[in-house]
């Protein structure tokens, strides 16, 4: 018992030091890593948004853990918190921002119809969609992966695919992929994520394809579905804005980089996916070791399997 | 971006129509597919219902009457989810197909009741009168005297619901079944030209609706009959 | 009575908290914009003016021709434009409300015509005889004895109207159906179970209390008023 005590006492000490150092030296330079002022320094908001006073961002409500909504109607998820962020720097408080449910399906039109500012709602780039909108840089890494049922068997992806049937959602960078890559495959248009999950679960398609973080959430929850090991569109999402809006891109890159440089990502991914799942997803998040690209040299949708 | 109507049609992109068709004169099929075997169900389940209604048959009249008060007092997008994945949990493998034709049909079946129904009641009891004394059993008369009545009684109301019945096939687009509405829909979402896409949609409608309802009309002109007394 | 499972409560509180309002809204000004629009253009139509009645008859035929759906989808749709110095953007709600009064009034419109038509002519005439002219005479003697034939069917409307509010879920609007969903996919998600019957079998049992007392209510009133 008194050994006890004396090892508490010393772990204490030990800890009350390097805290009273951290303190005293903020701005010591211990190498690259420098300790940044909490906020970055931001060009000024859009004049449109400074004299709203919030922002109005689109969001997805049914994909879980980016953006969903529990039973209290609160927005939650890796792109709402984001979102808040955002709000944060921009006005101060994480309430400064109204947030309208998208789908993928209405998420730009959504955009374009100036019904939001930006819209952050697991947007991947493609250069079909650039053509269209702006991206911010990256702010999240996503890989596709399919989804089937326990008893399904999966060889190379182009040769099984043939004759099957998939889903995904509507306007996802999935279904002009396998539109453009996967000729023989039936390609089953969803309404949502969830409806994809069920559809595989009733045996209405052989399998879903769609986002890693969100599918292994659910193969995690559903012992009767597991993951494949493809990996496929390795494409890193970005934030929406209309083209030719510069001073909206400017904040955005902006804050998405100061996030970035602090590592404020993974605090966040971290609150949104269970403890387990830590390790698989690392890499995903923009930090001052990972940097996610756009792969403007070779777009996505046009990169079908040999 | 736009500052007046005026701007906004003469900003209009069409060309992509013409790139989609294959995909949208399917969608036009799938729509004409799943309302006529709803317009032809609810035929059916209105002239068998109604007939029972009338006659006030016991029980199978109570049915109809639940049958009917459910179906006519709740939305139909509900009944449609909660046939889609109520069959899914209850372990029936079905497609969006079935689902589509099947809840249209319950839907068209429950107004088309009250139409019949509402029909033969019209009938003059001295018509049914007249068949009994010709010696007519009473499954004879119906046949004889107050379906063929009643049943062109009911056509203008019935005629309604089967339009009806065409256009809530639009609300397939909730189940993913690729009806005109569904593939309009996804055709925007990788075109991005949401505002031409829907007025074409529109128009779309209105050119299938007025054809059929003028030619149905001309139907009802030849099967209505003669001035009432 | 079957127990209440423990999920449904904080669900069916969040349905009716934050989704039953939403579609009682959406219904209450459908119905009363569309009843006097469509009164008014139903009237306008029995005038003996061949250009008027044409334009009525167009508003009529397309808004009962598009399905509600494709005619709310239309309007939230349209790209902001500006009229004056005002400029028009209708969120989800607003999409949905004028999209539902657009057909209602339509309807509304056809049933006044037939109405106000059905009311004989002996009516117009010993008006005419009293000294009222057209608009005194519609307004004091044929309106009102075409509103109690029009009752029935306008009760009937407003059930109808109800109903149809759920298309506002396709556009994203927080309704009962929406709400209702949302949490179904949530619950699939997190547990395998979305629990469809009892969900939507809420929903439909929320319609349904609304509505049938509704439907009741237009059968009396076409017994004793017509």
């Amino acid at each position: 018992m008194k050994r006890l005590i004396a090892i508490t006492g010393l772990v204490v000490l030990v800890a009350a030091i390097v805290a009273a150092l951290s303190v005293a030296a903020p701005t010591a330079k211990t190498g690259p890593e420098a300790k940044l002022p909490p906020k970055p320094r931001l060009p000024a908001l859009p004049a449109e948004v400074r004299s709203r006073g919030k922002w109005q961002i689109g969001v997805k409500c049914d994909t879980p853990p980016f953006g969903w909504q529990d039973t209290s109607g609160r927005n939650r998820g890796y792109d709402v918190e984001v979102a808040r962020q955002f709000a944060r720097w921009a006005f101060g408080s994480a309430t400064r921002v109204d947030f309208t449910c998208t789908t993928t399906a209405s998420r730009i039109p959504t955009l374009e119809s100036k019904r939001v500012d930006m819209i952050i709602s697991t947007l991947t780039w493609t250069a079909q969609r650039e053509q269209q909108i702006d991206y911010s840089v990256p702010y999240y890494g996503a890989v596709g992966r399919l989804l089937v049922r326990n008893s399904t068997t999966v060889g190379t992806l182009k040769t099984w695919m043939s004759g099957k049937k998939v889903a995904s959602t509507s306007g996802s960078i999935y279904d002009r992929w396998i539109k453009n890559c996967f000729k023989d495959t039936t390609f089953q248009l969803i309404s949502s994520p969830s409806a994809g999950v069920l559809a595989l679960k009733n045996q209405q398609v052989d399998a879903f394809m769609y986002d890693d973080a969100f599918l292994v959430g659910v193969a995690a929850n559903d012992p009767n579905t597991r993951l494949t090991v493809h990996r496929f569109l390795d494409v890193p999402w970005g934030i929406g804005i209309r083209k030719g809006e510069t001073s909206m891109k400017a904040w955005v890159d902006a804050a998405i980089r100061g996030m970035k440089a602090r590592d404020m990502f993974w605090p966040i991914m971290r609150r949104t996916v269970p403890r387990r799942f830590y390790p698989t997803f690392r890499k995903n998040v923009p930090s001052p070791k990972v940097t996610p690209r756009y792969p403007r040299a070779n777009p996505p949708e046009n990169n079908c399997p040999a | 971006m736009f500052h007046s109507p005026v701007e906004i049609l003469a900003a209009f992109d069409t060309g992509f129509i013409w790139d989609y068709r294959h995909e949208l004169w399917e969608g036009f099929k799938n729509t004409m597919k799943v309302a006529a075997i709803g317009v032809a169900l609810a035929f059916v389940i209105g002239l068998l219902m109604g007939a029972a209604r009338a006659h006030r048959i016991p029980v199978i009249s109570q049915i109809g009457r639940a049958y009917v008060e459910v179906i006519r007092n709740t939305p139909i997008l509900v009944q449609m989810f909660f046939l889609y994945y109520g069959l899914a949990q209850l372990g029936y493998r079905v497609e969006a197909f079935t689902v589509a034709w099947l809840s249209i049909a319950i839907w068209g079946g429950a107004f088309n009741t009250e139409n019949f129904r509402a029909g033969f009641e019209a009938v003059p009891a001295r018509f049914r009168e007249a068949g009994y004394a010709l010696g007519f059993s009473p499954l004879q008369t119906f046949l004889n005297v107050t379906l063929p009545i009643g049943g062109r009684i009911a056509l203008p109301s019935s005629i309604n619901t089967y339009i009806s019945v065409l256009k809530n096939t639009s609300l397939l687009l909730v189940i993913s079944y690729p009806e005109l509405t569904s593939v309009a829909y996804n055709i925007q979402a990788n075109t991005f030209k949401t505002i031409e896409m829907f007025t074409v949609l529109a128009l779309a409608y209105l050119a299938i609706v007025w054809t059929l309802s003028a030619l149905i009309r001309l139907l009802e002109a030849r099967l209505a009959l003669p001035e009432r007394a | 009575m079957p127990e209440i499972p423990d999920w449904f409560r904080p669900v069916a509180e969040y349905m009716l908290r934050e989704g039953l309002p939403e579609t009682l809204k959406i219904a209450a000004v459908a119905v009363t914009a569309s009843t006097l629009i469509g009164l008014l253009l139903g009237t306008l139509m029995t005038i003996n003016f061949l250009p008027l009645r044409s334009v009525i008859r167009l508003y009529v035929e397309v808004w009962r021709g598009i399905p509600i759906l494709v005619t709310v989808l239309f309007i939230y749709w349209l790209p902001a434009f500006d009229i004056g110095p005002l400029r028009i953007q209708m969120n989800a709600y607003a999409s949905a409300a004028v999209g539902l009064t657009l057909w209602g009034s339509a309807q509304v419109a056809e049933a006044t015509r037939g109405a106000v038509q059905s009311i004989p002519k002996e009516q117009h005439e010993a008006a005419a005889a009293l000294g009222l002219g057209w608009i005194g005479r519609h307004t004091f003697v044929i309106v009102p004895q075409a509103l109690r034939r029009l009752l029935p069917p306008m009760v009937g409307l407003l059930v109808n109207i109800i109903q149809n509010t759920t298309i506002a879920f396709v556009i994203g609007v927080s309704e009962l159906l929406e709400t209702g969903n949302r949490q179904f996919e949530n619950l699939t998600l997190a547990t395998g179970n979305g629990h469809p019957f009892t969900i939507f079998g809420f929903v439909l049992v929320v319609f349904f209390i609304i509505s049938f007392p509704l439907t009741l209510l237009a059968r009396y009133l076409e017994r004793r008023l017509v």
